[in-house]
């Protein structure tokens, strides 16, 4: 990490306000990300990680209380007045969704969308922002990109539409992309097409990626650093090194041992994690992993009593594991 | 353009078909009635020979199947009642002849036409304005106020009938208030301040119970679309709420009010009959409520079936609009 981070989030937490109580979704999530770089953020669903990316861009609803610092080039985000926000939203952050199709307007052109966005932030006449938005559909690597803006999203396959949405994240150069599962929906060819487009992007222009996924396969590939979230805590970070080879926290191995594996002699069966999230805010005291934990007992009674805090670990750079096994667990 | 012209084309004929069912039906039913036109028109004393007379000069002593294909020709050649001095000419397109209003129908139906369409058109522009524009605000300030105030309000609309609102307000502005004529009506050609000023109670009685379904028609859409993933999308791009609510929110609403607007509006031209009857204007429902009181058959078959022409050439205009405001009904 020679750069200076440009995205820098610390004590990051997140509080839902319901009519059932506060609801922690995030707590105390601590990330950051150079020009350049990727952050993957991994967790299974429910696990707050979309809920930070929201919170990074400030479009969690009003019933969300965010404290803790939200970063970008020293510049404080959280606490922001909408309208300083708005500014930054699209401009230096940008978001890439899920589901290209329902992050798409149905009733605009592809084009006009990506107009708007530069629009915007930009000074521009419609004639230039379309100008524009032709120059990035083609970037991204539209076919026929001028003919292709004057057609609605519902007339692309899924992986053009992803690359439509890219565009539209990337027209005004941000500094910072949050892609939030962008591959999730897309078939396993074009998957690895989004991800190489993402990762010239990057080369190009320099910008820094927030990567949420729950496909550690994306993550190997992509990421420079990763965060493991369970429950709105980092469960364990490191480098993309540190969590595939010396991964510290049981949650980890099981993500680890869930997936499928080439490089390795296939075993009969994919491990399983046993049991299923947590709520949020169900679990007070003690390990949030702890239920689930296959290396509880090993333990003992610290993983019900005791929280257990990011602690550092063996690794390449900041290593750590917020578990109570103190050496790397054996035997996965 | 050609599809289009194909489709209104094919939704024509099918529009036809459906009126020749109507019209036969309803002759089916009033030759069911026990009660006999040509009595009325025999007048007191009235001799066997002269009821023979008069039904021989109204046709009504030929079979039922005769006297609807006399009424299907007379649509296209004209129709003469009677020989000689006495004859009564229809000219075609001849929609029957009103005995008791000695009128051709197709003559009644264009001269009560206006006074039905200036309450229908004026009232219907109120209550979209109203009706949306309260809508839009309900959903945007759910569970405040203004919201319950606005569905609040709804409800009363909903549940107050027109004779009884309209009854009211003729008491309240038409005579303690002195405010507005109670009845009466003044072609707009004449004064239009007058037939503006004529017609502002009937317009907001009636704005009242429409605007209502459109409130709660406006608020459900709204919430609904604004849930959606390209709103979110909207808001990450750094639009303003007014851009994000209007542009992106209000555009997918615009569908189902446009609907429920052409179709409330061409079944409201086909004639208000209790509005009609409260304030005294002699529209359309009033020369259909007077028809049906004196068994004047050929009225009641001509003002059914321009009613019914109406509503289909509403929801014709409705699905060429959906298409024009949808493209992935019109990009299909």
């Amino acid at each position: 990490m020679a750069d200076r981070p440009v995205l820098e989030v610390h004590d990051l937490h997140v509080t839902f306000r319901t009519e059932n109580g506060l609801v922690p979704a995030v707590d105390d999530i601590d990330f950051a990300v150079a020009p350049g770089k990727t952050l993957a953020i991994v967790g299974e669903s429910g696990s707050g990680k979309s809920v930070s990316a929201a919170a990074v861009m400030g479009l969690l609803p009003s019933n969300a209380d965010v404290r803790g610092e939200v970063q970008l080039d020293g510049r404080e985000l959280v606490g922001l007045p909408n309208d300083e926000l708005r500014k930054i939203r699209g401009n230096d952050i940008a978001l890439v969704f899920q589901d290209a199709l329902s992050a798409l307007n149905p009733y605009y052109t592809v084009g006009w969308q990506v107009a708007e966005a530069y629009r915007l932030h930009h000074d521009a006449s419609k004639r230039e922002a379309h100008q524009r938005a032709v120059q990035l559909l083609d970037l991204v690597g539209i076919p026929a990109a001028a003919r292709r803006a004057n057609s609605y999203p519902h007339e692309f396959s899924g992986g053009m539409r992803q690359r439509v949405v890219i565009a539209m994240a990337l027209v005004n150069d941000p500094k910072v992309l949050i892609a939030d599962e962008p591959t999730t929906a897309l078939d396993v060819t074009v998957q690895a097409q989004i991800m190489r487009l993402l990762e010239d992007v990057q080369t190009e222009f320099g910008t820094a990626l927030v990567l949420i996924s729950h496909d550690l396969g994306v993550v190997a590939e992509a990421a420079d650093d990763v965060v493991v979230m369970y429950a709105g805590r980092a469960a364990e970070r490191g480098t993309v090194r540190d969590l595939f080879q010396r991964a510290a926290h049981p949650y980890s191995l099981g993500l680890l041992g869930a997936m499928p594996r080439v490089d390795v002699p296939p075993k009969p069966r994919l491990t399983t994690i046993p049991g299923s999230p947590p709520s949020p805010g169900s679990i007070t005291t003690g390990c949030p992993f702890q239920p689930r934990c296959a290396y509880a007992d090993r333990v003992g009674e610290r993983c019900i009593t005791e929280r257990p805090e990011l602690t550092p670990r063996p690794g390449e750079g900041d290593h750590e594991a917020a578990c109570h096994l103190g050496r790397r667990p054996s035997g996965v | 353009m050609p599809d289009l012209a194909w489709f209104v084309v094919r939704r024509l004929a099918a529009a036809l078909l459906v009126m020749l069912a109507l019209s036969f039906a309803v002759y089916l039913i009033f030759y069911a009635l026990p009660a006999d036109p040509a009595h009325l028109a025999c007048g007191k004393p009235c001799t066997p020979d002269r009821l023979e007379q008069a039904r021989h000069f109204m046709q009504l002593d030929q079979t039922t199947i005769q006297q609807y294909l006399n009424f299907l020709r007379g649509i296209f050649v004209g129709r003469t009642f009677g020989e000689g001095a006495a004859a009564v000419q229809c000219n075609a397109p001849c929609f029957g002849y009103s005995f008791p209003l000695a009128r051709p129908v197709t003559m009644l139906i264009l001269e009560r036409l206006p006074i039905t369409a200036s309450i229908a058109i004026g009232a219907a522009v109120i209550w979209l304005l109203v009706g949306v524009s309260l809508g839009v605000v309900a959903a945007l300030k759910r569970g405040k106020l203004l919201d319950r105030l606005a569905v609040g309000f709804a409800l009363i609309g909903v549940a107050s009938p027109s004779f009884l609102v309209g009854l009211l307000a003729i008491l309240v502005f038409g005579f303690w208030l002195n405010m507005v004529p109670v009845n009466g009506y003044v072609p707009l050609t004449e004064s239009p301040v007058d037939w503006a000023w004529h017609l502002i109670t009937p317009w907001l009685v009636l704005a009242l119970l429409y605007a209502a379904a459109y409130i709660r028609l406006t608020r459900a859409q709204m919430l609904e679309e604004l849930n959606l993933d390209h709103v979110t999308t909207a808001r990450s791009k750094g639009a303003g709420e007014a851009r994000v609510v209007l542009r992106h929110g209000f555009r997918g609403a615009l569908v189902p009010i446009v609907t429920l607007f052409g179709l409330d509006l061409g079944g409201l031209l086909g004639g208000a009959i209790l509005t009609e009857k409260v304030f005294s204007m002699q529209g359309l429902g009033e020369l259909l409520l007077s028809a049906v009181g004196q068994l004047d058959v050929a009225v009641v078959v001509g003002t059914t079936l321009f009613s019914a022409f109406l509503i289909i050439l509403a929801n014709l205009v409705v699905d060429i609009v959906h298409g024009m405001l949808d493209p992935r009904v019109s990009h299909g």
